[in-house]
């Protein structure tokens, strides 16, 4: 009898301890409120070590803030969900951390669909959520929501960035190879008005459903229309596959040009290999930009985990950035006053002072196109900046269609 | 040309795959769901002994490792669970492969990992006037021998007539002496070979990554139940057909082809409810 008790109570605690496990909370004081991030990446799924890079950014801000002493006073805590990248499991996380863990500051959701998914539930859920990933125009166009606020740069002002480089390349012709749902829909179509505004043509455009396993025949497709340029809009493990599969096809050299929307990132230079030299790929983060801020972080970063931060964490980083500094300026964790500070704030970040737009909740903040050399970054390669724009070029109006 | 053998290509992956799937399901009766798990780790094997060593000894440790997995598999939750019902123990195989994947991204980390081709396969080969990559070639190549090796044993050896038997009536075959735990454990540790097999050949083809072994897995089950659930050859032949269905789809109707395989599911189980070349058991 007494060995029947003693397992129940074993079993008891190991299964409280894997609930617990299942939304872990790190501890802190409670002589003020804390403030609650909830972390809802997507940790399996073709985003899954995107989504672990956000994390760790989440978890490495928030150790740097409870180190200084909280923000304003409130220690930060982290809730820990996971998605596996679709709506669905999204807006479940993000109702699970908002309404059971109180935990009403949603970061680390990445993709677009996710995020219009996520807008339309955050005013009943009285969370706010901050976009460090999402890059579709919509989410600050016309499915703005007045709880969501972008701090990246939008598909649309990294291409108009990339416009300016087009008028300096040789490529007139292009083939587009994009992944099939709104993002790629989206990016095709800017793309294509800034091929045309410069006199190009755009001969083909390919759509590959999103998790194509293999892309022989689009690559087959691709390499069988003469065109001077490849225009390609697929990210993660879409993205490895494609560019290892074009490159056992040595489809890239049929090409002047290669340029891709963040398509290539340094975390997989080593992956893709040399043969990806000389591709252009828009860069929302440059961790050589001379700002004191960005040089601490970027060595603190590099002391930690030993490897340069990209887009991916310094964005979310920025994100948590704007958090912290609408935090001092509400004096407040309430997430309505939080909110309302957030919209029209100018803060300091590791890119310089940058300003939340008050109508359509976008930042502005500059769009860089990169292209890749060799260097030291990762695998033998790096990148070189070869285009900078500024918001007042990218984004000079609000989207008219947003109404907040 | 070059479009046909990019169906060859991928349908050559899916047939190794889905047979193994097959084999498992015409013996036990239960729907593998941890087989893209399988393969799965089969391709992070395939990683760790091309950086130790080379491919070529990845191709041949891999399926090794994981048929001793499958070995494990038999013994300790198909053959202890076999009063269970089919779905249960259907679901104890989803959680093993939730579990795999974790363990995955426990030791090897959640980031695409890099396997490269042999060199000797990393170029072109002139064919009908196209240049096509040679590791494709080798994969429809490897696959080719294997389906003719596959059926040859399934149909001349002794083992072979056994498997043959206990898929097609389990319990007749143990009351006519066959030893059925016997069969099971050869067919449920070649099965998830055949499984690492895939994953290995996969490596340096698609991305390496945790998420790969459920991409691929609906594409298996689509393969699997037009084949005729749990008939090998059937799987082979269906596992083809998706391949080229998928390539002809990418290329004349691309707006529909991430749906194509489920209409070729409609499709063929109006035909013949029982697959491709399912046959009515008592």
């Amino acid at each position: 009898m007494r060995v029947h008790v003693r397992a129940a109570l074993l079993v008891a605690t190991v299964l409280a301890a894997a609930c617990s496990g299942a939304s872990s909370s790190s501890s802190t004081a409670k002589t003020t409120q804390p403030l609650r991030i909830a972390s809802i990446p997507p940790l399996t799924g073709n985003l899954g070590s995107y989504g672990k890079d956000a994390q760790t950014a989440l978890q490495f801000a928030v150790e740097e803030a409870n180190a200084k002493g909280g923000v304003d006073g409130h220690k930060v805590e982290l809730v820990n969900e996971e998605t596996d990248g679709t709506p669905a499991a999204t807006v479940r996380a993000a109702q699970s951390a908002a309404q059971r863990d109180n935990a009403k500051f949603i970061m680390g959701v990445f993709t677009s669909p996710e995020h219009a998914a996520l807008q339309q539930q955050l005013a009943g859920l009285g969370a706010v959520s901050i976009n460090s990933i999402g890059k579709d125009d919509p989410l600050t166009g016309a499915n703005c929501s007045s709880n969501a606020f972008r701090v990246l740069q939008s598909t649309g002002m990294d291409l108009r960035a990339a416009s300016r480089l087009l008028t300096t390349l040789p490529t007139k012709t292009w083939s587009i190879l994009a992944v099939d749902y709104n993002t790629g829909h989206d990016a095709a179509d800017l793309f294509k008005a800034g091929v045309q505004k410069q006199g190009g043509t755009i001969v083909q455009t390919v759509f590959a459903p999103q998790n194509t396993p293999d892309f022989g025949s689009y690559i087959t497709k691709l390499s069988q229309t003469p065109a001077d340029g490849l225009f390609i809009v697929e990210f993660g493990a879409d993205a490895v596959t494609f560019v290892k599969q074009a490159n056992q096809f040595d489809l890239f050299s049929k090409f002047k040009t290669v340029f891709g929307v963040n398509t290539v990132t340094t975390p997989l230079f080593p992956t893709l290999g040399p043969k990806i030299t000389g591709m252009y790929d828009t860069l929302g983060y440059d961790p050589t930009v001379d700002v004191p801020a960005n040089k601490q972080f970027v060595s603190a970063w590099q002391a930690k985990y030993g490897s340069v931060p990209y887009y991916v964490q310094a964005d979310t980083y920025i994100g948590t950035q704007a958090l912290f500094a609408a935090v001092k300026k509400a004096g407040s964790v309430d997430p309505l006053k939080v909110r309302d500070a957030l919209s029209g704030l100018t803060f300091d970040s590791i890119v310089g002072k940058v300003t939340i737009r008050a109508k359509d909740h976008q930042i502005l903040r500059p769009s860089y196109i990169g292209q890749v050399v060799q260097g030291n970054e990762a695998g033998g390669l790096a990148w070189k900046i070869v285009t900078e724009a500024a918001p007042s070029v990218t984004s000079p109006s609000p989207d008219s269609a947003c109404r907040l | 040309m070059a479009q046909l053998l990019n169906g060859l290509a991928f349908g050559a992956l899916l047939m190794i795959l889905a047979s193994g799937l097959a084999m498992i399901y015409g013996l036990r009766g239960v729907m593998n769901f941890g087989h893209g798990a399988l393969y799965m780790l089969g391709a992070y094997l395939a990683y760790e002994m091309t950086r130790r060593t080379n491919f070529w000894l990845a191709l041949l440790v891999a399926p090794a490792g994981l048929a001793l997995v499958g070995a494990f598999l038999e013994l300790a939750v198909f053959r202890r669970l076999q009063r269970w019902s089919a779905i249960e123990v259907a679901l104890v195989t989803f959680g093993l492969a939730l579990i795999i994947q974790r363990l995955v991204v426990l030791v090897w980390g959640g980031t695409i990992l890099p396997v490269e081709a042999p060199a000797a396969l990393r170029g072109g080969v002139h064919l009908g006037g196209v240049v096509y990559p040679a590791y494709r070639l080798m994969l429809i190549g490897v696959a080719a021998v294997l389906a003719v090796a596959l059926t040859g044993w399934l149909r001349w050896s002794r083992l072979g007539l056994y498997i043959r038997a206990a898929s097609h009536d389990n319990e007749t075959s143990a009351i006519m002496g066959v030893n059925v735990d016997r069969v099971s454990l050869v067919v449920v540790a070649l099965g998830a070979g055949l499984a690492g097999l895939a994953g290995a050949l996969a490596a340096p083809y698609l991305a390496v990554q945790p998420g790969m072994g459920l991409a691929i897995l609906v594409s298996a089950l689509i393969v699997v139940v037009i084949g005729g659930l749990g008939s090998i050859a059937g799987a082979m032949l269906a596992g083809l057909g998706l391949g080229l269905l998928q390539a002809a789809g990418a290329v004349w109707l691309p707006s529909f082809s991430v749906v194509l395989p489920f209409v070729a599911l409609i499709a063929v189980l109006l035909w013949r409810p029982l697959g491709i070349a399912g046959k009515r058991t008592a």
